[in-house]
Order: structure tokens, then C-alpha cells, then sequence
């Protein structure tokens, strides 16, 4: 029967693995990162670490700040002010705060310029902007996607598409949201989001920063050219992936008898190793901090070190209308977008990327 | 998609016990919910009971949970008809001036469904509703509310079809994500569940704010009275017009 083959059917989820070097010409690591622009938690874990390192500790610590801004109306984000003095110098990041992106409307300012409007249909209809239906509607369509190129409005502030724009978000339906903005700028910079906001309430905070440090951990054995897993030699990347969520949850790994919560068991083979450090920024997080992150890892391996690899995982926001560059995103029963590196002490490294149903294949 | 509504708190005679269903309601994502209130129709003139005033309930609405918008408070009446002279299904479908045609789950159904009436209902906006807690409380309702659904979503394709709670107590409820799951037992697809929580009972309650207006296009509103200054300058416009 239709009903009984549509319960057992597991949700829609994607995982793409890819392996490849630091050092080769044609690594694409920095542009995976680059492009992945809202970043909800970073966390990282390093086997065989007591202890880290000052430049990591750092760089952990100077994850920057990010701002919050109550009821900020949309129209101060297409003025040629914000444009000029955050939008072209620098890369300007966006995101409404509190707002799902499956029941109402949800705003993002990607650092290329574009802000990207997820409607639902009342909005949509009530704003006269012209958008295309989500790509993730059922048998009516309920949501539609606006995209506003800010650098267009800049060039030609005169233009009809300027005009209409502002007339939309000044005059016909002036939409206000609880934002999240960061800001990273290129060169020197005079005014801060602080000063420019101050007519709004803004408040800057810092990324949460949750650092421990475990012991007696089962880890699985892998191998830098085996993306797969050899049988009885080496661990797989999927399993290595549900591994790392289970250590992240603490889940027991041991699957006891009298545990009733988890019946996870680590992959074999595995080693145990005698300490591991994990860490946790969770915030608004630029991407250009996890490049940096991500690069000092990389050197984590310059010196000998008992462990064989790290890893460096990503999440983004549940509720993004965008996952990597422009590709919508959409929250079906679970909004999960994010990314891990598993960094190899000869400089290999392999990349998961998952997405959840209602999210197209990740580049 | 819309937001999450729940069409179905029953109203009991406890205020406090209201509230607190209201408050769970909130706390459990829902952005709109419908105090119902049930009669059974008696031959005779019935005198319905005012229904509760939001005003009366709560002096701040609670905040819906991950948003910052307070939850939106409806109120709705439903009639329950035994008797089959009077008016059935099949009626209630095509003639009744109604938004939503319940599906009893207290008992096996004793008539089937036949797809022209259902159609013409789904064409003219009305929308079916399944309720949800009595199969929680009991475990023969379970099998009388799995078998009717099943029955419905063979003619009705799952097409305007809702979900709602019925519940009296704040234990009753459950999420919308978790409601949109259940709609799968029922026999409904993923996105048709996930619909039949928001979607769908944002169509229904359009259709009943459109029973006032003409079609669904015009509507009529108060005006205020005008205060004594206007008064005087009418006079003048009139004037004016003459002499023109």
C-alpha cells in the first residue's frame, strides 16, 4: 500500500564526499568555504591534544564579533550610505533573526551584494517586487524568492528598478525584522556597524566559545585514499561523520546493554586514543574566519603530532534561505546544511558536505 | 508556506485550564489557534452561548516560541447535526454555506464516501478536518481515526484535508512538525501533511473571512463618525457645487 511504502521511507538527505590535497592547483576548500556564508556553529576536534596551541586559542577567541539589530526596517539596507560604506568595501553579511524559513518571511544579505527575500505569498503579493516561485512548493505555492542586486541599485541610483525598490520598502509595505549583521572589512576601516545603527537598538556580541577536553575516546581508523573504508583496514566517510555527531552529542559509543538513549557503536576498526580536545564557537560566523581556521589546522601538522588527522566541522543556519552561493534552501522536517573537513597529517584532506530534503545538491 | 495553526482547542467551562492550552500552544510553535466551541443543533430556537473574549483570557498574548510575533487567538463555532434528515454529508458538501466539515473519529464511519460530493466541496474551498486527540487518549479511537482517514484520503487525494487537535487539556497537543508527521499515518504525502497544518487552515480561514465580502473581493468596513467640525464645511461643498 502507498501509505505503508511512504512510512518506511527515510527523509530526503544528501551527503557528497570528496577527497583531495592542500597543496594541489585545483582545490576547491576555499571556495566551498567562502561561498557557504551563514555560518551557525564551527567546531573542531583534535585526537591526542591535551592542550591547544596559542595561535589556535587565538583564533578561537577572535572568532569577531557580530551584531544584533532590533526591528531594523529593510529600506536602511538598500540606502547608497549602507551600500557604499559596508556593502563595497568588504564583504557585509545578513540574516533575520527568529524568523523560520518555512512559515514566515526571512531576509539575507549575501556578501556579493545580493539581498535575497524568501515571501510567503501575502507578502509577496502585498510588496509588487517581482521574485520566482520557491523551488520547494507543494501543490500550491506558498513561498517565492525576491533577489535585489544592491550593486545594480548603486551603479544607476536613478534607475526604475531603484525606484521601484525603494517605493516598495519605504511606502507600499514597509517590512521590519530582527537582523544579524557581520561585517568583514578589507583595509582600514573608519565607521563600525555600531556608530551607523545607533538610531536602532544594536548590540554587539561575541560568538559562544564551549571548549573541552575528552578522555579514553574510541576513534576510527582511516586511511587519507580511502574515501570508502577498506574492510577491516580503514573506516568510511559517512561513518566517520555519524561518529563525529555522536562524540559532539556525547553520546556513549560503547552501545551497553543498560544504555536506553543510544545504540551507537564506533565504526571498526578503532583505536583508543588517551585525550581529545573539542571546541565549539556557536554565533553569526564570518567565513573568512573559518579560512583562517581552517589554514592554521593545516599547520597544526608541522610539527610531528601523535594524531593522524583533525577535523573541522561546519553548520550553517536552519533557517537561511540560501545554502552554498545562491542555492535556495528550505526547511521540510529538519533545516540541515553544513560541511566537514577531515584534515590528514600529509596534507590530504577529505570534505563532506549534507543537506537536507528540501535543498539542492551542494557544488 | 503559511504558519503553523491549530483550529481545534475546545473550549471548557475552566478559563484557567484555557489559557494554559493557549500558552503550550505558543510554546509549541503554533502562530494561530481557534477556540471552538460546540453545539448540538436542537430543533427548536437555540440560544448559543457567547464565545470566550481573547480580551478576557489574556491582557498580553504569549509569544509564539523561536519568533517575535504574540500568537494569534480565533475563535470558532461548530454545529453538530445527528439528525440524517436534516442534513448529511453529502449536503453539508455541496449546499452548506460552511469552512470545514469534521470527520468523526468516535466511530466507524457509517457511510462512505463518494467522490462527487467531495469534489464539488474541494472545488467550492470547503476543507475536511481529522482531529488528532482522541486517538492519543484512547486506543480504539486510534483505529476508528486511522481507518476514517484512510477512507477519506482514498477519495479526496488529500487534497484540502486538516489537522487539528481537539484538546482540552495543555497535554493534549502536540508540535506541528509532529502533527505533519502523523498526517503520514493517515495515509496524506510529506508535503500534503506538512499542508494540512498550515497551509490548508490558512485557506480555510480565508474562506471564512470571505463569507462577509462580495466574492472574496469587496468588503465592507465601519466608518468613523465624523466629528463636528466636518459637519460644518459639508454645507459649504454643497454651495459650491451649485454656484459651479
Amino acid at each position: 500500500m502507498a501509505t505503508l511504502r511512504r512510512l518506511r521511507e527515510v527523509p530526503r538527505h544528501l551527503l557528497v564526499c570528496e577527497k583531495s590535497n592542500f597543496g594541489h592547483d585545483k582545490s576547491r576548500h576555499r571556495h566551498l568555504v567562502e561561498t557557504h556564508y551563514h555560518n551557525y556553529r564551527v567546531s573542531f576536534l583534535i585526537p591526542e591534544c591535551g592542550i591547544l596551541s596559542k595561535e589556535l586559542k587565538n583564533l578561537v577567541m577572535e572568532t569577531g564579533p557580530y551584531y544584533f539589530v532590533k526591528n531594523l526596517p529593510l529600506h536602511e539596507l538598500i540606502t547608497q550610505e549602507f551600500i557604499n560604506t559596508f556593502v563595497k568595501k568588504g564583504s557585509c553579511y545578513a540574516l533575520t533573526h527568529n524568523t523560520n524559513i518555512d512559515e514566515d518571511n526571512t531576509v539575507a544579505l549575501l556578501p556579493n551584494g545580493k539581498l535575497i527575500l524568501s515571501l510567503d505569498k501575502d507578502t509577496y503579493e502585498e510588496t509588487g517586487l517581482q521574485g520566482r516561485p520557491s523551488q520547494y512548493s507543494g501543490r500550491k505555492v506558498m513561498k517565492f524568492i525576491v533577489s535585489i542586486d544592491l550593486m545594480d541599485l548603486s551603479f544607476n541610483p536613478n534607475s526604475k528598478k531603484c525606484e521601484r525598490v525603494s517605493w516598495s520598502f519605504k511606502e507600499k509595505k514597509p517590512l521590519k525584522f530582527d537582523f544579524l549583521l557581520a561585517w568583514h572589512h578589507t583595509g582600514a576601516e573608519e565607521s563600525t556597524m555600531m556608530s551607523y545603527f545607533s538610531n536602532y537598538r544594536i548590540q554587539e556580541l561575541q560568538p559562544k566559545i564551549a571548549l573541552s577536553t575528552v578522555t579514553e575516546l574510541q576513534c576510527p581508523v582511516l586511511r587519507s585514499g580511502a574515501l570508502r573504508g577498506e574492510p577491516e583496514a580503514a573506516c568510511s566517510a559517512p561513518e566517520l561523520l555519524d561518529w563525529l555527531g555522536a562524540v559532539f552529542s556525547r553520546a556513549d559509543l560503547t552501545n551497553e546493554p543498560h544504555s536506553f538513549v543510544s545504540t551507537y557503536c564506533c565504526p571498526q576498526p578503532s583505536t583508543v586514543v588517551a585525550r581529545a580536545y573539542l571546541c565549539t564557537i556557536t554565533g553569526f560566523i564570518l567565513p573568512e574566519k573559518i579560512c583562517l581556521l581552517l589554514e592554521q589546522l593545516c599547520h597544526y601538522f608541522d610539527e610531528p603530532k601523535l594524531a593522524p588527522w583533525v577535523t573541522l566541522s561546519v553548520q550553517g543556519f536552519a533557517d537561511s534561505p540560501v545554502s552554498w552561493r545562491e542555492n535556495e534552501h528550505g526547511f521540510r522536517k529538519g533545516g540541515e546544511h553544513l560541511y566537514n573537513f577531515v584534515i590528514f597529517n600529509n596534507q590530504d584532506y577529505w570534505l563532506q558536505m549534507a543537506v537536507g530534503a528540501n535543498d539542492d545538491c551542494p557544488p | 508556506m503559511a504558519v503553523f495553526a491549530d483550529l481545534d482547542l475546545r473550549a471548557g467551562s475552566d478559563l484557567k485550564a484555557l489559557r494554559g492550552l493557549v500558552e503550550n500552544a505558543a510554546h509549541l510553535g503554533y502562530s494561530v489557534v481557534a477556540i471552538n466551541h460546540v453545539v448540538e443543533f436542537k430543533e427548536k430556537k437555540q440560544e448559543i452561548e457567547k464565545p470566550v473574549a481573547v480580551s478576557e483570557l489574556f491582557t498580553t498574548l504569549p509569544m509564539v516560541q523561536g519568533k517575535s510575533r504574540p500568537i494569534k487567538v480565533l475563535t470558532r463555532l461548530t454545529i453538530i447535526v445527528s439528525d440524517p434528515s436534516h442534513c448529511n454529508v453529502l449536503v453539508a458538501c455541496t449546499h452548506l454555506d460552511v469552512d470545514l466539515v469534521c470527520i468523526t473519529v468516535t466511530e466507524k464511519l457509517p457511510f462512505y464516501f463518494k467522490r462527487p460530493p467531495i469534489n464539488v466541496a474541494v472545488d467550492r474551498g470547503v476543507c475536511f478536518e481529522l482531529v488528532y486527540s482522541p486517538a492519543i487518549k484512547d486506543s480504539t479511537m486510534r483505529r476508528y481515526t486511522i481507518s476514517n482517514a484512510l477512507n477519506l484520503m482514498q477519495v479526496c487525494k488529500g487534497k484540502n484535508v486538516i489537522i487539528s487537535s481537539a484538546a482540552e487539556r495543555p497535554l493534549e497537543i502536540r508540535g506541528p512538525y509532529d502533527v505533519a508527521n502523523l498526517g503520514l499515518l493517515f495515509g496524506l504525502s510529506e508535503s500534503d501533511a506538512k499542508a494540512a497544518v498550515s497551509t490548508n487552515c490558512r485557506a480555510a480561514l480565508l474562506h471564512g473571512e470571505t463569507r462577509k465580502t462580495a466574492f472574496g473581493i469587496i468588503s465592507t468596513v465601519k466608518k468613523p463618525r465624523p466629528s463636528e467640525a466636518d459637519e460644518d464645511s459639508l454645507p459649504a461643498c454643497k454651495k459650491a457645487k451649485c454656484e459651479g
